[in-house]
């Protein structure tokens, strides 16, 4: 055998408090196609990469008020790659200097041994759904158009009935605590599309 | 990765853990195995403390980690699932101290020498808890096969060959599946025989003194 | 001049039928001139034919009388000695110019050494025969009945033929997954999966087993852009060694009429390492030796021994 030594020592920690910005918006079916023109325009040169997932939502309820939520993701396309475990925290929405919807965000990637395990852990599953659509990049933004599926028979992602007549548009950075520059980024982005689609930062608990 | 088997050898008596440990790296490298780099094992374990209005037992959950995958974090229950994620399951961890608590004190871990020997990867290590040294943990891999039942005897042949009579039976976590292909790119079933073999440990009394620090 | 006459009167027939031949062609080109020019100027019309035709009826006649002088003469001259064994490059021998081109004299050596060339290769080619057939004595009985079937050239065989053997092979062992794949032209690879044991890569030309490398089944078969990889060694010592062994067996199963015969028996060997890890060896009754199990398996029996136990 000619296995390298390892001398490393396990690497506990991963990354520590990275924060998601979020702007909102949706389009109706009709004008999806000049949107993606739009993007495939504006984004780096790339062909969008189109993907359908199926993602569960799980809650762990605990004595203290809020249920603890987490999201639980996996590709319909290609069924080997790993789940996609995410945390998201409460939104701060508050700040007007802002122009973004901020919130922690803890994003692992899983083996596919995952619902059994969150099972395990106490979590239930609340809902699910199944998002099918486009992702585009530019640097670090990221851009995804995607419309989303009620599950008809709960497991199934075979029998499935869209929501609406329209397309969730989301404008997302990943980045550290305290980056606030990169909201100016997706501001002067999302007015690139402006005549298209509005994205705007939505707060969750308003339409709760 | 191929088979792994990991037991447990108890100190000599009259020795130190350290001493027994010497004695092992000195019958391994008689046999012509060579010294590779060190490794670790740890486990971490949390438990559902909030919950436990309902008169449950409490669940403990293990959460684990191994040199040889540094970029895996194992998540476990005994005799449930296994979850490998990547180390940002260490942050969700932290998020969720709501619901499962980090028992700071019940910290085990493995560390020691690597040695290979032809196709065979050879790990001796003293697990501590705490900050005292609480046994020896030795772990065997076979790299070429995958197939526990088809390299079992082979294995046995050759920790006989330095664990003498301490030579371990197959472990249990192969009982289950007597003919499936064991794990070939995760590690589970490798943390699972550390996470019994900590799991003694803990229980066992401080019966070796803490004099080998 | 005197010697070229004391060669025969060969030569003078040959001189004479030439200049036969120069009239021959002199005279169909006035026949073809004098249909060219047509009819001459004359008082009637009656007279003007009379005189073409008279004219034209001369000249085919002399074509005749010259094509009859040449016949005659070709009968002279007789044929050219057939019984040279050079044929009709024993006529170099003819060249008065022997010194500077030698070209006589090389071509009767090379011609002998062709000769014992041929006769050398029909004894080692008898010899091999007896060869081989001894040393496979057991499959030889069982594929006697096809032997008229073999094609003689086994260099060019139809991929379509390549393809029935080797998924005849694959059917034959139910343990056994063969994949076949041609890569770069007519070449097949095969991707033989053994169990859950080794994966070895098989690289063909037509029939014939060119190379061969086994790898752990938990290892890469494919290098980094999709395509087989056939070079790159295994990272185990298990293997490095199974593949040695395995370049052994393609030397020693050789059957050049039959290459079907010789791909089936290699796998049949092959297959024997379904049990590589389960085996002790067959001498010493040990599974490990100096950190490796019983490699070696032997090629009439299949039995397992440590590669310093087989002898």
């Amino acid at each position: 055998m000619e296995a390298p030594p390892v001398t490393v020592m396990p690497v506990t920690g991963g990354t520590i408090n990275m924060m998601e910005y979020l702007l909102q918006g949706s389009v109706l079916d009709h004008s999806l196609d000049s949107l993606l023109h739009r993007l495939r325009g504006l984004c780096d040169n790339m062909e969008p990469e189109s993907f359908a997932d199926h993602e569960m939502v799980y809650l762990l309820k605990g004595q203290q008020g809020n249920p603890f939520l987490l999201r639980a993701r996996r590709s319909l396309d290609r069924p080997a790659s790993p789940w996609h475990l995410r945390y998201l925290g409460q939104p701060e929405v508050g700040d007007k200097s802002r122009h973004a919807l901020v919130r922690n965000c803890v994003d692992v990637a899983a083996s596919q041994s995952l619902p059994d395990f969150l099972n395990e852990m106490g979590f239930r599953m609340d809902h699910e759904f199944v998002a099918k659509g486009h992702m585009f990049r530019k640097g670090a933004l990221k851009v995804v158009v995607c419309k989303l599926f009620r599950m008809l028979v709960p497991g199934n992602t075979e029998s499935i009935e869209a929501l609406s007549l329209s397309y969730l548009v989301e404008l997302s950075v990943l980045a550290p605590a305290g980056q606030d520059t990169v909201s100016e980024d997706m501001r002067s982005f999302a007015e690139q599309l402006k005549p298209l689609v509005h994205l705007e930062k939505i707060d969750p608990k308003r339409h709760m | 990765m191929g088979v792994t088997c990991v037991c447990q050898v108890p100190v000599v008596e009259g020795k130190s853990v350290q001493q027994t440990v010497e004695m092992l790296h000195r019958k391994l490298e008689q046999l012509g195995a060579v010294k590779q780099g060190s490794f670790c094992v740890d486990c971490e374990t949390y438990h559902a403390g909030a919950m436990g209005t309902t008169g449950q037992p409490t669940k403990f959950l293990y959460v684990m980690h191994n040199s040889e995958m540094p970029l895996s974090c194992f998540a476990l229950f005994e005799g449930g699932p296994c979850l490998v994620a990547d180390p940002n399951f260490d942050v969700l961890m932290i998020k969720l101290k709501g619901h499962f608590q980090n028992a700071k004190g019940n910290k085990v871990e493995s560390r020691g020498t690597r040695f290979q020997y032809c196709d065979f990867l050879v790990k001796v290590g003293t697990i501590t808890m705490g900050s005292s040294a609480r046994g020896i943990s030795v772990e065997v891999e076979y790299c070429p096969c995958g197939v526990p039942n088809d390299c079992w005897n082979l294995m046995k042949e050759f920790m006989q060959g330095f664990l003498g009579p301490h030579t371990p039976e197959l472990p249990m976590v192969f009982t289950a599946k007597p003919d499936g292909i064991y794990s070939p790119s995760d590690c589970s079933d490798t943390m699972a025989q550390y996470l019994e073999l900590f799991g003694k440990v803990r229980k066992q009394q401080v019966a070796i003194g803490s004099s080998m620090r | 001049m005197a010697d070229v006459m004391s060669v025969g009167v060969n030569l003078e027939a040959f001189s004479q039928a030439i200049s036969a031949i120069q009239a021959l062609r002199s005279s169909v080109t006035r026949v073809f001139d004098s249909l060219k020019d047509g009819m001459k100027n004359k008082e009637t019309l009656e007279g003007r034919e009379k005189v073409f035709i008279t004219e034209f009826q001369d000249n085919l006649q002399s074509v005749n009388r010259d094509l009859n002088e040449l016949e005659r003469l070709s009968n002279l001259v007789g044929r050219p000695s057939e019984s040279h064994p050079l044929h009709n490059s024993g006529l170099l021998s003819l060249d008065p110019v022997q010194d500077k081109t030698p070209l006589y004299s090389q071509l009767l050596q090379a011609y002998k050494w062709s000769n014992k060339l041929q006769y050398h290769a029909g004894l080692a080619s008898s010899l091999l025969n007896q060869q081989s057939l001894k040393r496979s004595a057991n499959q030889m009985g069982a594929s006697a009945k096809r032997r008229p079937k073999v094609q003689p050239t086994t260099l060019v065989l139809p991929p379509q033929y390549v393809d029935d053997v080797i998924s005849r092979i694959g059917r034959m062992f139910p343990d056994m997954t063969i994949e076949l794949s041609r890569p770069n032209g007519t070449s097949a690879v095969l991707l033989v999966t053994l169990g859950k044991v080794l994966k070895a890569i098989v690289v063909m030309r037509s029939l014939f087993i060119d190379r061969t490398i086994v790898r752990a089944f938990n290892e890469n078969v494919y290098s980094e852009d999709g395509k087989l990889d056939i070079w790159s060694k295994s990272n185990y010592q298990v293997f490095q060694k199974v593949t040695d062994h395995a370049t052994t067996a393609l030397l020693h199963y050789q059957l050049p009429q039959m290459p079907d015969v010789v791909v089936r028996s290699f796998m049949t060997w092959l297959r024997s390492y379904i049990k590589l890890f389960q085996t002790p060896c067959q001498r010493c009754g040990k599974f490990l030796q100096d950190g490796l199990p019983p490699t070696w398996r032997d090629f009439r029996t299949l039995e397992a021994f440590h590669d310093t136990c087989r002898q």
